[in-house]
């Protein structure tokens, strides 16, 4: 080897040694340039929502569910969008996209993504405008202490863990979904509350709600709401055949009790 | 002051050493003679499948069912993006080459996962892709590494370097619906086969080839026939203008009969067809075509008019078998549809179908292999339930995997139905007409509100010449990841909850997993750096590579 050559070779070696540049990401910023034709959305009838809900079953429930409820995307039943809730900023994450992630821009006219907008604003806003017919006084008194409701619900920072929170049900669910919620809790379960049962090889049984699992191992709230974590190799058995814990409230609360109650989670709209 | 000189002594030599190793390790060329026999180059991933007969088999086995538990993260490439790797990496001589979202080329040195180069692509904002703005990687011939973008363009660019050759525009990516691709070209010979998208957005599918040394259109097959051409009557009206039958995965090579293998996708609009009346001719099919003319040799089509969106672009693989006491050259093809079939690859023949999947849809098959359906499947207005496969398939895209050692073909498996809908549809020239929102499938498919449990995933073995499944290996949730079989008497894959696993082979038990934690929508691959053996398997946005813990 020549001393040109091992120079060559070093120099070679250095230059492909050298760190590189990544290519810049066009950046989040971006999405400041880009604006809605209105602040209020002027397409916000029930009718343009209905438009706009089947105009979400072809652009958006591939990712997000036929119900917005969400899967490969985000829930859109929670309320809580990540990059705004306003009218302009959804008809701008919607006409637009998300630069960076699979979301990509929606391919429709500005009226059309407006009524995508009205329908997204109302999922899981089921029915909230209908009026409950209880007194929502008296269904807190059932809310506290017949219901239970506490152990296992939160309200502002007040409850329990193993239900979903519920300090704004109100705008979100209407009445009458909130009284299939209590008549029968297993209709419409979120995925991260659903029951389970496990057995483990020295003949432990822990129940709590199933927060995630693989095939190697599943992770549950238990019902002392301590967070569990088991490897299946060490479970002797995983049920899953009583899928809601909460209690069917039909037969343990009074019509006019369960009316209250309904009444009560209806009320609860404002920051705490 | 001499301990420094010293010092500085060793250092060079050492980096000469290093340097040495480095450039000395790389080949020549990968010419078209090294990726007809990439099998005989195990060390290297030479092609998307890793070989033209589609088999993604690697020919190692310094990783084997004995030492497999000790298989360790070796390195972690980060991509640093929202989306998800999609992309199967070649290795050539020590160095990685892998695409990442949307459009970026990286050269790894495979040994660390350190960046040598990079190039970039910058798509328009609006690009036209259905799933995620993902590509699923390169082809190599010489030193011209091959890539196609959103934007419909075919980009060459030097491997040593990163710098760009030529770009070539496809297809303007805003017509119809919109075009994109996603695919991972194939070089042959001294071109580079590239296939579009675009089957939900009323396109007209096509598979095209470049010369890979300039970039200069060759050949152009329509996978709708035009006027004039034969079956062009399988299609009502003006409907196969709008037809898509895309190509957007990638294909297997033949040397000898020198055929290209290719699948098609769905026919638009997906859910509804009334106003698509006819077989929809190439949909769902694989075509074998002359790789030097891109003239048709023959055709198969799977899914005659579908409507569950069952695109039949899985990969191709190629076996040479005896099959009913005849030696035969076999194309192997696990569809969508939820059937393995076995067809003559030399002509197209026919020879088996037989579900690997729960199936709702067929009773029987004529002897030409044409689906003898049962009533009663079609998607409905107020949203068909029953069927079975769902819309993702009992296959897609991600890579089966064949292995000469045990002579059993590992299929990925999707266990699922869903709820299918059909809406009512406007002409789609009127559609057309309306622009790009009128572009809609016409119909949709919703996840019903099935208990998770109700659907899952599988890793099966099935005997190529019977179609009988040796073994399955059960998975938590129908799989986005492909499999790999390697001579260690292993199959790599994945789990969408991102666990990388590895089976034996011959009895499907799982011997050895690694919780990566985010979803697997890729395929694994295998290659030596140093001698020793590495494996690689894309975890959401982040490349994972093992190796031997001893190692």
């Amino acid at each position: 080897m020549t001393g040109m050559g091992t120079l060559l070779k070093v120099s070679c070696c250095l230059l492909v040694l050298l760190p590189t540049l990544w290519p810049q990401r066009p950046a989040l910023d971006a999405r400041q340039a880009r604006v809605a034709p209105a602040e209020k959305n002027p397409f916000d009838t029930q009718q343009d929502a209905e438009v706009g809900n089947r105009l979400f079953q072809t652009h958006c429930s591939y990712c997000h569910g036929a119900y917005g409820e969400g899967g490969r995307g985000r829930d859109l039943t929670t309320g809580q969008y990540r990059f705004g809730g306003s009218d302009a900023e959804l008809f701008i994450t919607i006409r637009y996209g998300i630069e960076g992630s699979e979301m990509g821009s929606v391919r429709a006219t500005n009226d059309d993504i407006w009524r995508v907008v009205a329908f997204v604003k109302r999922l899981g806003r089921g029915n909230v405008e209908d009026t409950a017919s209880g007194n929502a006084e008296a269904g807190r008194v059932v809310y506290e202490t017949k219901g239970g409701c506490k152990a296992c619900h939160v309200i502002g920072s007040d409850g329990g863990n193993l239900g979903p929170e519920l300090t704004h049900i109100g705008r979100r669910r209407g009445p009458k979904f909130l009284e299939e919620s209590l008549v029968k809790p297993e209709a419409d379960l979120p995925v991260n509350y659903r029951g389970i049962r496990v057995v483990t090889s020295s003949g432990e049984t822990v129940a709590g709600v199933r927060l995630n699992e693989d095939d190697i191992s599943i992770q549950l709230r238990d019902t002392r709401d301590n967070l569990r974590s088991f490897l299946k190799d060490n479970l002797k058995e995983i049920r899953r055949d009583d899928p809601s814990l909460m209690p069917a409230y039909g037969s343990i609360l009074t019509r006019k009790e369960l009316e209250d109650l309904i009444a009560y989670l209806s009320s609860l709209r404002e920051p705490l | 002051m001499r301990a420094r000189r010293i010092w500085i002594s060793m250092m060079v030599l050492l980096l000469t050493f290093a340097a040495a190793t480095l450039l000395d390790a790389q080949g020549p060329p990968v010419s078209y003679q090294r990726l007809m026999k990439a099998e005989e180059e195990p060390g290297n991933w030479l092609m998307y499948s890793s070989t033209y007969n589609g088999w993604r088999y690697s020919r190692l086995d310094q990783i084997n069912t004995e030492n497999v538990h000790r298989l360790r993260v070796k390195w972690l490439f980060q991509a640093r993006t929202l989306e998800k790797f999609e992309t199967t990496p070649l290795v050539v001589d020590g160095i990685m080459y892998l695409t990442r979202p949307e459009n970026d080329i990286f050269a790894l040195d495979a040994e660390t996962g350190r960046v040598l180069w990079t190039y970039s692509h910058r798509n328009p904002a609006r690009t036209f892709n259905c799933c995620g703005k993902v590509n699923r990687g390169l082809a190599i011939l010489g030193n011209r590494l091959f890539m196609n973008t959103l934007d419909m363009h075919v980009i060459a660019v030097d491997a040593k370097s990163g710098r760009e050759l030529w770009k070539t525009k496809m297809f303007d990516h805003t017509a119809a619906g919109g075009y994109a691709a996603t695919g991972a070209p194939l070089a042959v010979k001294d071109k580079v086969i590239v296939g579009m998208a675009g089957g939900e957005r009323g396109v007209s599918g096509f598979l095209d080839a470049y010369d890979a040394a300039t970039g200069k259109h060759v050949w152009r097959f329509n996978t709708i026939p035009q006027p004039g051409e034969p079956n062009f009557g399988t299609w009502a009206g003006d409907s196969w203008k709008t037809g898509g039958a895309s190509t957007w995965n990638n294909g297997s090579f033949d040397p000898g009969l020198n055929l290209v293998y290719w699948g098609t996708s769905n026919p638009w609009p997906d859910y509804n067809g009334d106003f698509r009346a006819g077989d929809n001719l190439y949909s769902c099919s694989v075509l074998a075509l002359d790789v030097d003319t891109g003239k048709l040799r023959w055709y198969f089509q799977f899914t005659p008019h579908d409507l569950h969106d069952w695109d039949s672009t899985q990969i191709p693989i190629l076996l040479d078998s005896e099959f009913r006491g005849h030696q035969r050259k076999l194309i192997l093809w696990p569809n969508r549809n939820g059937f393995f079939y076995v067809l003559d690859r030399a002509n197209g023949e026919f020879l088996l179908a037989k579900e690997f999947v729960k199936q709702t849809w067929v009773k029987g098959f004529d002897d030409k292999g044409r689906p003898i359906e049962i009533p009663g499947h079609e998607p409905t207005p107020e949203g068909n339930d029953s069927v079975w496969p769902g819309v993702d398939g009992a296959a897609n895209w991600m890579s089966h995997s064949y292995s000469p050692t045990t002579r059993l073909l590992y299929v990925s498996a999707r266990e699922e139905r869903r709820v299918f809908t059909k809406d009512a549809v406007r002409h789609p020239t009127t559609a057309a007409e309306e622009g790009a929102g009128g572009f809609r499938a016409f119909g949709r498919f919703r996840r019903p509100r099935f208990a998770p449990e109700e659907s899952w995933g599988k890793v099966v073995a099935i005997d190529p010449t019977t179609g009988t499944i040796r073994w399955e290996h059960r998975i938590l949730t129908p799989p986005w990841s492909g499999v790999m079989a390697t001579a260690g008497n292993l199959v790599f894959g994945g789990t969408l909850e991102g666990n990388v696993f590895a089976l034996d082979a011959r009895t499907g038990k799982r011997l050895w997993r690694f919780p990566g934690n985010d979803r697997i929508y890729a395929s694994p691959i295998s290659f030596l750096s140093n001698g020793k053996q590495l494996v690689s398997m894309p975890v959401g946005d982040v490349l994972i590579t093992f190796s031997l813990e001893a190692q």
